[in-house]
């Protein structure tokens, strides 16, 4: 009997009226909106999925470092007004309903606010891992090459290549930088990019890693910055100290080796020759800079090419890793073109692949210190001016609206960095030291901390929207920092259904290994 | 004596500065000068010249010295892109008059200055630079 649950009563009640809107929708004053006919599209296309139970022959990786929820936003608004529209309702090429999508929280065992090597440890291996070291399990610990052996974790990678697939990384960065040495590498401390402490013996660098890794056949094409760590002291900007030539190793045992775009456009894409290509000393070059080097849409598609001859299959990871180096600048322009260079290599690898047996991932590994502010109109330009909202029609007015002490301010800004509005107080000639705050009683005596003052200056939207514009920070840092919120996941293609809800970010991990390897068992 | 009055008002003169980039007698962009890794044509234009270009000062890399690198963009220094400071291509290097007085390196200045390019090694600092002003001021 019904009589006495209240519960159940009103959930009949409540589906009798849904139920009652469904057929009468047509009758709505707002059923003839585009908004309206849109809405119920959506929800068509989402009645209409059909769960994607296939075996993943194919697993791509694709991670824009620092692009979390807030700075996908922006590169939203930024690619459509790129494009000649308002920009907040554009569309990335990972937003449609075909894209299933879960929100994705990013700390570290030992840090709120993470970094990038032990979030790119958590997808690579399913545990999370502990700040600043790379694929070593939760008794390690940072900077310890003692705390090495026997934690050492199994990787995606190893699991790739134990199951006849390829493995491929291209990153914007440098390749022994954290996110991609995260597919091949085991360190205690992700600085060590070409050398480890002198008494470390448990662990080879990074990019002997790498070279190792391509030895014994898990990595078979690398591309990015970080000749550097490859080459040894003394020769064309190289590091390494040992006096190791990786590169003349790795082309030693075969390797095709490339440094610009005309090497890169010679390459083989033969799915067999290992690839090693390295356009920089240092990490590759910002889109809106980029001289003689592939865009990432270029490398992904040479990856995708070269990998895809393997019947078997293959993982690659593609990383946007200087989205992250222009928001640490403080510089939101070279962010989001990077970023929507790295949205073009999601379309490119979208288009190159079937969804019926490969599965793409679309993350970031951590967010940034970025914000928003308030109360911008339709179409405020997201490098530039938060203009009112109309009274009548749709675009912003042409009045930026004004903080409290009169002066205008951007729709986007950092918490901290180096656009900070606070600046060092610096001593005048004659004197020798930085005036200090001394009252206070808390600083030592001898080290006192400088005086930061400061106030917004005048801002015009030519000066906001310039390329090299630093948006306006609070606290000072000669380096804005990343930020503990949390990032989404995209993902189509085998099993990326299992993508839903709140997931802790070593669950990415799960996905792939399930969709690659377990549903066929 | 706090130089926060001067300094206020010298971030805000380079800003009135660029809004009238376009005349003759305004500061020049540092990046103007580049294309690419190389010198622009404007840059090629002015050499030899006394030119304006805005920037910012690195942290010095020497006290009381006459040398410092003019950046387009603050100089962060990111402790996780970098393991060691690294300098971006489109740098100009600063031979100033008089020894240099250290300002914030978020704080925008206009250096005036001759305008080289060639190679050449700082005796003290042993900094390689490509673009120099020479016989600088700045503020
Ligand atoms: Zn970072």
């Amino acid at each position: 009997m019904l009589k006495g649950d209240p519960m159940k009563t009103i959930s009949v009640s409540a589906v009798a009226l849904l139920a009652a809107g469904a057929v009468s929708a047509q009758g709505l004053p707002q059923a003839d909106s585009d908004w309206f006919v849109a809405g119920e599209t959506t929800i068509q296309e989402i009645l209409d999925r059909q769960p994607n139970t296939n075996t993943a022959r194919n697993v791509i990786l694709m991670v824009a470092d620092g692009n979390g929820v807030g700075t996908n936003y922006a590169t939203r608004l930024f690619m459509g007004q790129q494009e000649g529209g308002l920009g907040e309702d554009y569309v990335l090429p990972f937003e449609t309903t075909d894209w299933a999508a879960a929100l994705v929280k990013t700390y570290n065992i030992n840090a709120q606010t993470p970094d990038s090597a032990p979030t790119a440890g958590a997808m690579n291996t399913g545990v999370k891992q502990r700040f600043n070291l790379i694929n070593l399990g939760e008794e390690a610990i940072h900077d310890d090459c003692s705390t090495v052996e026997g934690n050492e974790l199994t990787l995606l990678s190893e699991m790739m290549t134990e199951a006849g697939r390829s493995v491929g990384i291209v990153s914007t960065a440098r390749v022994t930088h954290a996110t991609p040495a995260a597919v091949y590498a085991k360190t205690a401390n992700r600085n060590w990019e070409d050398s480890v402490p002198e008494d470390c013996t448990a662990q080879a660098d990074i990019a002997t890693q790498l070279i190792d890794a391509m030895e014994a056949g898990i990595i078979d094409l690398a591309m990015g910055g970080g000749a550097r760590h490859f080459l040894p002291e003394g020769t064309d900007g190289g590091r390494r100290t040992d006096g190791v030539n990786l590169v003349e190793r790795a082309t030693g045992l075969g390797a095709q080796w490339a440094t610009n775009t005309e090497e890169f456009e010679g390459l083989t894409l033969d799915g067999e020759t290992p690839i090693l290509a390295l356009f920089e000393d240092s990490h590759m070059q910002y889109e809106y800079d980029r001289t003689d080097e592939p865009s990432i849409s270029e490398m992904t598609a040479a990856a995708i090419e070269y990998l895809s001859q393997n019947e078997e299959g293959y993982f690659l990871e593609v990383e946007a890793g200087r989205v992250d180096h222009a928001s640490h600048a403080g510089n939101l322009f070279r962010t989001l073109t990077d970023g929507a260079a790295f949205m073009e290599a999601v379309a490119t690898a979208d288009e190159m692949t079937d969804d019926s047996d490969t599965l793409i991932i679309v993350t970031a590994d951590h967010e940034h210190a970025l914000a928003f502010n308030g109360y911008c109109g339709r179409g405020s330009d997201i490098t530039g001016l938060c203009y009112g909202i109309a009274q009548e029609g749709i675009e912003h007015t042409d009045e930026p609206n004004l903080g409290s002490d009169g002066l205008p301010y951007t729709v986007a800004g950092f918490l901290n960095g180096a656009g900070s509005v606070l600046v060092e107080q610096l001593p005048e000639e004659g004197e020798t030291e930085a005036p200090t705050e001394t009252e206070t009683g808390e600083a030592s005596p001898e080290e006192s901390a400088p005086i930061y003052s400061g106030s917004r200056s005048e801002l015009t939207q030519e000066e906001a929207t310039d390329p090299d514009y630093l948006q306006q920070a609070l606290i000072p840092m000669s380096s804005e920092t990343h930020s503990g919120e949390d990032v989404a996941v995209y993902a189509k293609g085998p099993f990326a259904h299992l993508f839903d809800g709140t997931i802790e970010q070593n669950v990415i991990f799960h996905v792939m290994n399930h969709a690659a390897f377990k549903s066929a068992e | 004596m706090l130089r926060r009055t001067f300094l206020t008002a010298a971030a805000a003169l380079p800003l009135a500065g660029r809004a009238v980039a376009q005349t003759e007698d305004a500061p020049i962009k540092l990046r103007e000068l580049y294309e690419g890794r190389q010198l622009s044509a404007l840059g090629e234009d002015l050499l030899g010249e006394r030119i304006t270009v805005e920037g910012y000062m690195a942290p010095p890399l020497k006290a009381d010295s006459q040398f410092f690198v003019l950046t387009k963009m603050p100089m962060a220094v990111c402790p996780f892109c970098e393991t060691s400071a690294e300098w971006p291509d489109d740098i100009v290097a600063i031979y100033t008059k008089r020894t240099v007085d250290v300002i914030p390196f978020n704080v925008g200045i206009d250096t005036t200055g001759i305008l080289e390019w060639g190679e050449y090694r700082d005796p003290d600092t042993g900094f390689v630079s490509m673009l120099r002003l020479t016989d600088a001021t700045y503020g």
